[in-house]
């Protein structure tokens, strides 16, 4: 049976995982095409 | 990562595959929204149609994402309560990070269209940014098991009928297409393949949430945060916050359409989030993606788009059209097996063990079902009830005093609209709500 997390755990299983790193560089890549275009 | 999860599947103790029966009724299920979800992300086109296009596109996309925040709080609540969202907090607390990241990725890519239309016009921008439903499919295979053990006819099935809908868009795109001649087409296309690339990324969150057991009703809520946040920094970043008050002001009796188009919006995107989490991501999005048959029926037949156009101009939209529904309908006939569905499950497994999430949690959410009660977590639930709080009554009030106050302030500007046209699209996306709505809470319970 699993247990709840703790920020810090959570936190770190967050940032340890590659699907979070994909959608978030993706986002600061439309961040600054944002910026060029304006 | 691929590491990791393979020594995650070998530790984890095998969940039950679902029942047969329970899945293809699922299947059904995820494959009727998508369609739904279509008609109303369409039909949402329409309340904007009717404002005057001298307000800058950024701030009609700020008072649209005012009216969606409105609504993405306001819908859960009536339909199940907020109290669900307290729970699923408790149970997957790493999805409030999910939500918001994917409700700033939305922003930012709604913005960037607005650009590509200004820049390429709609009949090159759409089908760039409709490309977003091929990544989705590649990033449904390559991270969620989408697709794994389904075969050569399914495959053909969802990408010959994801690339027959891509043609179909590009063909109605250009039939409905108005735009000067473009300018700045480099920056266009790259704003319009960013947008598309946004979203078609965007999906990665949502599969996250609804593999690990999350209902979508609890996503939405903390998505529009994101959305919201994101969609007022640009506005005042681009606008000047003194500006943008004024323009709002200045638009009072536009604010009612805007807002009316979001949350129709809000109805489409619940459809399609349910969809995504039935179908998943490779099957859902094409299939939402028919929101362009829907849009260019209002255009049509209630706002007189093609008016006076020629024959050319009329194939395009018969060719379009029929390209689009053949490829929706490819998409629906291959829903995922069994075995391609255990294949999920494995996803899900792991992304259940590396956020410590409840396997009952995750299992039930894939089953579209109740959470069975544990006892010793920490995180055990109460039985599951659609009881409201004064909370959930409030926030009910609260919309629909904002939106009645904005009604009575509206003014329907003299434009020529074909009302008998209107009642009857609008009666049909009505029968398409009532059907899934019932066939939702038959099914899932609204889970």
């Amino acid at each position: 049976m699993s247990q709840p997390q703790t920020e810090r755990s959570l936190f770190r299983a967050v940032v340890t995982d590659l699907h979070f790193w994909i959608p978030l560089t993706v986002l600061l890549g439309g961040f600054f095409l944002l910026d060029k275009l304006s | 990562m691929t590491a990791s999860s393979g020594s995650v599947r070998a530790a984890a103790p095998a969940q039950s595959p679902v029942h047969a029966t329970r899945l293809r009724s699922l299947q059904a299920l995820g494959i009727f929204c998508g369609f739904a979800a279509g008609a109303w992300l369409g039909g949402a086109e329409a309340p904007i149609k009717l404002v005057n296009p001298d307000i800058s596109p950024i701030t009609v996309s700020f008072i649209m994402v005012l009216g969606v925040f409105l609504a993405r709080w306001s819908v859960p609540a009536f339909i199940r309560g907020t109290w669900h969202l307290r729970n699923d907090v408790r149970q997957a607390p790493h999805l409030i990070v999910w939500a918001v990241l994917a409700g700033c990725m939305w922003a930012v890519a709604n913005t960037l269209t607005i650009y590509a239309i200004r820049n390429v016009g709609l009949s090159i921008a759409f089908p760039l940014w409709n490309t977003n439903s091929l990544l989705g499919i590649f990033w449904g295979f390559l991270l969620f098991n989408e697709l794994h053990y389904a075969g050569w006819k399914r495959w053909l099935g969802v990408l010959g009928g994801a690339v027959c809908m891509f043609g179909g868009a590009t063909l109605l795109a250009i039939a409905s297409s108005h735009q000067a001649a473009p300018g700045k087409a480099a920056l266009g296309i790259f704003a319009a393949l960013g947008a598309g690339i946004l979203w078609g990324t965007m999906y990665i969150p949502y599969r996250k949430a609804y593999l690990t057991g999350m209902n979508p009703l609890s996503f939405i809520t903390f998505f529009t945060i994101g959305e919201l946040a994101t969609m007022t920094v640009l506005a005042v970043a681009y606008r000047g916050a003194i500006p943008l008050w004024h323009e709002l002001v200045g638009a009072r009796e536009v604010l009612f359409w805007l807002m009316l188009g979001g949350f129709v919006w809000v109805l489409g995107d619940l459809f399609q989030q349910y969809a995504t989490k039935y179908v998943g991501i490779s099957r859902g999005i094409p299939l939402s993606n028919t929101n362009q048959l829907w849009g260019l029926l209002w255009g049509i037949l209630v706002f007189h788009e093609l008016r006076g156009a020629g024959q050319t101009v009329y194939a395009q939209v018969a060719g379009g059209s029929l390209l689009m529904a053949l490829g929706a309908v490819a998409i629906a006939l291959s829903s995922a097996s069994e075995r391609e569905h255990s294949s999920w499950q494995d996803a899900a497994q792991r992304e259940g063990r590396r956020y410590r999430v409840e396997d009952e949690y995750v299992q039930a959410g894939m089953e579209g079902r109740e959470m069975v009660r544990t006892e010793g977590t920490g995180r055990d639930l109460p039985r599951d009830r659609n009881t409201r709080t004064s909370l959930d009554w409030l926030l009910i009030f609260i919309t629909t005093g904002l939106f009645a106050v904005l009604a009575f302030m509206a003014r329907l500007p003299h434009i020529d609209i074909s009302m008998g046209w209107a009642v009857v699209l609008t009666t049909a996306m009505l029968a398409l709500l009532a059907t899934c709505g019932i066939t939702l809470w038959r099914t899932t319970r609204f889970r």
